[in-house]
């Protein structure tokens, strides 16, 4: 960041510097009586070039970078400063907040502003005016939308880690020292029932955990021929428990018979199996869940389409994320580790695929698992 | 002399037109905030809300009163007329907009802690969608003077108002399942109600737009209806009377330049 400020202040410096060179040399040409001798047209030049290759370089910068005189009025900015193209309410609202900041630092104030707009798309922004030194001033426009996702994505990662894993462990605590002073048979095998439960949970969740890490992990995928019709059945059949006591129908949609596409079985099977889990436990009791899939010019293309509660649109860009959860008070009746769909997008990003999805609250979710052909090893 | 005055006009005329924007794209950046507010039940959200509406009111005031010197001052014609007669209604609709943006946050903190279904939380996120999107076909057609854009906005308007009927029906079955009581029935079919008037605001926005570009707007089809009937029964009387003296061209270029884009300008 301190290299960027020097490269700035250079720019700004060599800008206004040779605006008023310019003047200078205007002057000369007038004294002369309009005959320009060949020393100032040189000096002229020289400056030209000078001044186009600042530009250059400040257009090549990331970041927004905008200059203005002594009156506020914009007499310089750079490429990365305006494209939003001016129309759209989020470049208007960050040009206007500029603005503002760039009227107070003509007055040698430093300002600076973290702009959150709400989107779509969602961005952050950090605009910072500096004084020139009662030349003007020059602002700068920052995109940490990404930065500031992350840091969200980091410190929930941590809250939410901790309350899944230690949630179960301290039932579990609660329980056994409950068990320690009991004689009631009727009780003890119900606390024992329940202490069961909470030890498969955390069973689970490690299970889910060491999964995620294997598919994070594995440098090489072991890309087979995999059959599409028998991945689908799979999956829907390994829900199948969890469908029927949710009363959930469970249906293959139709794909065409010999449907083959050339990735890792286990991780595939491992993904699609979580999407219907998914689909599964977020359905209302008689709710529909259909699995199909197409061919997709260079891969496959899986479809998981649930009539389900659907996701909040605020959270459809999270729920990606190890252990995220759109309702933590929810996570227990649903009984899974949080850790599903972060497993799906390791899978796609392996294969060089994507998983996106489109939900509505009350209208369901379709979740899509794009898995391009890999090249099959020659053995 | 007078060159510099023009310029200096149209310089204040730009001037009306930025900080105008500026405001609209406040509104806009404002409703789906409102949304997830009410979604969320975030209380903070909507004081954050409820509390910017003064800042709001105080710059549509300014810029009210910025017009009303242009027009005391420069005695604008025609196209430059249209332009600031239509920012002077087009701040009106922001400001009420604000205001309904704040209804939706007050609504907010009186249906908090009810759990909503599903289908009602969906149909609330598309309502907030969908006015929001109508407010950008809004801004986009005003700061490109986009008529055809502007027209459009009465047809997006459409879905919205269908969307408002889809709502109430949902609060009726979601009542009747025993989920929300009354009050939460009653505050969010209020608040359906403000999603689609801020979708009628933007309409109107629309609509100006089209009368600073063509000098003409979807009103004038009732007026001259009205004109024609109130002829047939009264005579001219009601026509001169309505319009004070209809032989005389209009000093925004309406009616005698109806349908051409800049006419005047």
């Amino acid at each position: 960041m301190a290299v960027l400020w020097l490269i700035i202040g250079l720019g700004v410096g060599a800008i206004v510097a040779t605006v008023v060179a310019n003047q200078r040399h205007g002057r000369e040409r007038t004294a002369a009586n309009g005959t320009v001798d060949i020393a100032t047209r040189a000096a002229n030049d020289d400056l030209q070039v000078h001044l186009a290759r600042m530009q250059s370089a400040l257009d090549a910068l990331p970041v927004g970078v905008i200059v203005a005189d002594a009156d506020a009025r914009i007499v310089a900015r750079n490429r990365a400063s305006d494209d939003g193209a001016g129309d759209s309410h989020n470049e208007v609202l960050v040009q206007a907040a500029v603005q503002h900041h760039l009227r107070a630092a003509v007055r040698g104030e430093d300002r600076s502003q973290t702009v959150e707009l709400y989107g779509p798309p969602r961005r952050v922004v950090i605009v910072h005016a500096r004084p020139l030194g009662g030349r003007g001033a020059v602002a700068t426009i920052e995109d940490v939308t990404e930065r500031s996702r992350l840091d969200s994505v980091r410190t929930d990662f941590v809250a939410n880690i901790s309350h899944e894993l230690k949630t179960p462990i301290g039932a579990l605590a609660v329980l056994a020292e409950t068990l320690i002073d009991e004689t009631d048979p009727a009780v003890v095998s119900r606390l024992a029932d329940k202490t069961v439960n909470e030890a498969h949970r955390v069973a689970k969740i490690i299970d889910d955990l060491l999964e995620l890490s294997r598919i994070e992990l594995s440098g090489d995928l072991v890309v087979v021929p995999c059959d599409v019709p028998a991945l689908v059945a799979e999956a829907s059949s390994r829900n199948s428990y969890a469908a029927v006591q949710r009363r959930v129908d469970v249906r293959a949609g139709d794909i065409p018979k010999g449907l083959t596409v050339n990735a890792d079985h286990g991780q595939v099977a491992s993904a699609l199996g979580n999407l219907v889990d998914n689909a599964v436990k977020y359905s209302e009791t008689g709710g529909r869940v259909t699995v199909t899939a197409f061919p997709d010019g260079n891969g496959v293309t899986f479809v998981v389409a649930d009539s389900g509660i659907g996701i909040p649109t605020h959270d459809l860009d999270r729920i990606f994320e190890r252990f995220y959860r759109v309702d933590r008070a929810r996570s227990r009746g649903t009984g899974g580790t949080g850790l599903g769909l972060s497993i799906v997008r390791h899978v796609a990003g392996n294969h060089g695929g994507a998983v996106t999805v489109e939900s509505r609250e009350g209208e369901g979710s379709t979740f899509r698992l794009h898995i391009p052909d890999r090249p099959v090893p020659a053995s | 002399m007078m060159n510099e005055l023009r310029k200096s006009f149209h310089h204040d005329l730009d001037d009306v037109r930025t900080e105008l924007v500026h405001l609209a794209a406040f509104v806009t950046e404002a409703i789906p905030r409102a949304t997830n507010i009410l979604l969320t039940g975030d209380l903070e959200g909507a004081d954050y809300i409820i509390s910017g509406d003064d800042e709001i009111d105080a710059r549509a005031l300014d810029l009210e009163e910025r017009c009303v010197q242009i027009l005391a001052l420069q005695a604008p014609v025609a196209g430059d007329l249209r332009q600031i007669l239509a920012a002077l209604k087009m701040i009106a609709e922001v400001e009420r907009s604000a205001d309904l943006v704040c209804n939706i946050c007050k609504a907010a903190r009186r249906i908090y802690g009810h759990e909503l279904d599903p289908s009602l939380r969906g149909i609330i996120s598309r309502m907030g969608e969908q006015a929001q999107q109508l407010y950008i076909s809004a801004i986009e057609a005003f700061v490109e003077s986009d008529a055809a854009k502007a027209a459009a906005i009465d047809d997006m308007d459409n879905y919205l108002d269908a969307l408002q009927k889809q709502f109430v029906q949902a609060i009726f079955e979601s009542h009747s399942a025993g989920n929300i009581d009354l009050q939460v029935a009653v505050q969010l079919a209020v608040v359906a109600r403000f999603y689609e008037r801020i979708g009628d605001h933007a309409v109107n926005i629309g609509e100006r737009v089209r009368f600073v570009v063509t000098g003409w707007m979807p009103e004038h089809k009732g007026a001259a209806r009205y004109r024609t009937r109130n002829a047939d029964d009264t005579g001219e009387i009601t026509r001169q009377a309505l319009t004070g003296d209809t032989a005389a061209v209009s000093p925004t270029g309406f009616p005698n330049e109806p349908n051409t884009p800049g006419a005047g300008g």
